[in-house]
């Protein structure tokens, strides 16, 4: 199969090295080259799709706010009765084939992969930063790692995944307006400073 | 600001929704006389008080949603999903 994807929306938005303030606060900022397939239940059929991915994949399919790290894939939820799978790279389409294979009429499987972009940034000011562009409340009282939301960031419509306790969030927006959106955040990560890698 | 507690993603800004409109409004029947469709499209109460309006959670999970709203203060009293039946409190 192809190779998926070799150039990225991104295209030199990203610049590797250090960059903004100087000090011990600086954030990571990359892309994540993954597979995204969205998984939405067909109605009346949420309770089948769960069963599917449970019997196919080992997953759950989380409730509101939350995430399920399934060996391969982690499933975010973005909507009553609707998921965002996140992948490593495979060979192209091939996750949402067995996922639809899986599913079969119980859902309607999108691949999302060439649809939008996965943007890593992490850090200990890494919330600080995301607060600037980011309504939502990121206290580790109301969010924090396996949670995941969908809101706007930099005034785009996003799905912010809590990775981990770094911490590590997954800024997930369409891919036509990832260098917009890198560029926002790359602006809002001058004060802490910024490392690419 | 207004801020809308959303059944699935919590409490949220205004800014995430779009207001569409009154939610206390429903269609006639088909074969229900002109002036009633009229009314139906055009004719709104505009209460100061407690109003039921639908928002769409437009910025999040996409859901439309009933919303108990103060026109005057922009309290919200209470959210619920698009098919429940909300309580108007007493003024
Ligand atoms: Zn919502």
């Amino acid at each position: 199969m192809s190779v998926v994807d070799p150039v990225s929306p991104l295209g030199n938005t990203l610049v590797p090295g250090r960059h903004g303030a100087a000090g011990d606060g600086a954030v990571r900022i990359a892309e994540r080259r993954c597979d995204l397939v969205q998984v939405f239940a067909r109605k009346g059929r949420a309770g089948d799709v769960a069963a599917a991915m449970l019997a196919r994949f080992g997953s759950d399919l989380p409730g509101p706010g939350h995430t399920f790290d399934a060996p391969a894939f982690s499933a975010l939820w973005v909507q009553p009765d609707g998921w965002l799978l996140v992948a490593p790279r495979s060979p192209e389409g091939a996750l949402a084939k067995s996922i639809k294979a899986a599913c079969g009429d119980t859902a309607s499987v999108v691949e999302q992969t060439h649809g939008r972009s996965v943007i890593a940034l992490s850090g200990g000011r890494a919330a600080w930063v995301l607060g600037k562009l980011s309504s939502l409340d990121l206290h580790g009282r109301e969010f924090g790692p396996g949670r995941a939301a969908v809101s706007p960031v930099a005034g785009l419509s996003c799905v912010v995944h809590h990775r981990d306790a770094a911490p590590s969030y997954d800024l997930i927006v369409f891919a036509t307006f990832a260098r917009w959106f890198v560029t926002s955040l790359t602006h809002a990560a001058e004060e802490t400073g910024y490392i690419v890698e | 600001m207004i801020r809308i507690a959303c059944p699935f993603c919590g409490l949220r800004d205004e800014t995430e929704f779009a207001y569409r409109g009154d939610a206390t409004v429903s269609r006639p029947p088909a074969d229900a006389p002109i002036e009633d469709f009229h009314d139906y499209v055009y004719r709104r109460a505009n209460p100061r008080g407690w109003h039921v309006e639908w928002w769409h959670h437009a910025g999040g999970c996409r859901q439309f949603l009933k919303v108990v709203r103060h026109t005057m203060t922009h309290a919200v009293h209470s959210v619920g999903l698009a098919s429940s039946t909300q309580v108007v409190p007493p003024e």
